[in-house]
């Protein structure tokens, strides 16, 4: 099954236990930011075809935040990471 | 003035008393459920703890959440029990009358578990003793193996009616029964 993402917490799990909420890869602007800034934090998206980061939540497993980071295209997992430990590798 | 308590599938499970047949729906008719929330950084010593309490069968529920299940020790004497061992470990809250445990047995019992859960059930995958937070007939249901062929789901309160129906269905094809336990 092309659908199966390894939870670092559960393990092997279908897409049906997750939801997906977007592009990980954003970085939240200073609150002093522009408002064109802060528009296109909010609304601007690209819709990248290929190697793509996402949050997921694990709704019906451990309930964490995760960044799987996939290809949309062929579904191909790159990697599974909880969320708060990215945010921390991106703090440092 | 007086309460009596009803379990929510009563309704459910009356015309059912039969005797059991080989596969077998138990649902516990009071068990003591709490949920176990370890302070940051504190996850090791917490689980360390839980493991020792006696009675009880601690079941994982995310990284550093558990459910502890027990049908024999009292809800009162579990909660203190948890907050006399916990401090500064863990907090706990009783989910006693929110979740409902039902208890899968017989043979077959893990080709009837596969038609609506995503969990590997081998024992290599899954032995006894192991614990998972999955999704069971479109339910967020708390999975556990407590023997070769005995499985154990804890559901929320009001997804348990249609779990247990669920369940009997597809224990159909073996002439699944359901009933209280005993205990």
């Amino acid at each position: 099954m092309a659908s199966l993402i390894h939870c670092p917490h559960c393990g092997s799990r279908p897409k049906e236990e997750f939801s997906i909420r977007g592009d990980a890869s954003l970085v939240r602007p200073s609150p002093s930011a522009s408002d064109e800034e802060w528009h296109r934090y909010v609304h601007i998206r690209d819709n990248p075809k290929g190697r793509y980061k996402e949050h997921w939540h694990h709704a019906f497993g451990c309930r964490r935040w995760l960044v799987v980071e996939r290809d949309n295209f062929t579904h191909e997992v790159f990697s599974v990471t909880d969320a708060a430990e990215a945010a921390k590798a991106v703090q440092a | 003035m007086n309460y009596v308590h009803r379990h929510v599938l009563e309704d459910l499970i009356t015309g059912f008393e039969g005797s059991s047949n080989p596969h077998h729906l138990a649902v516990l008719k009071r068990p003591t459920v709490f949920s176990v929330l370890a302070r940051p950084g504190r996850e090791a010593d917490a689980r360390n703890v839980l493991a020792n309490l006696q009675g009880v069968s601690v079941r994982i529920s995310g990284p550093g959440e558990w459910l502890v299940v027990s049908e024999d020790v009292a809800i009162d004497s579990l909660a203190r029990t948890l907050q006399d061992s916990g401090t500064g470990l863990f907090d706990a809250v009783d989910q006693s009358d929110g979740r409902v445990v039902l208890r899968l047995s017989g043979p077959q019992v893990r080709k009837i578990l596969a038609k609506c859960l995503a969990v590997d059930l081998h024992a290599d995958a899954f032995p006894v003793g192991a614990s998972a937070a999955t999704q069971c007939c479109h339910a967020a249901a708390n999975l556990a193996r407590t023997d070769q062929d005995t499985f154990e789901l804890v559901v929320s309160r009001s997804f348990a009616g249609f779990v247990f129906e669920e369940i009997l269905e597809m224990g159909r094809e073996f002439a699944m029964t359901a009933g209280f336990s005993a205990g």
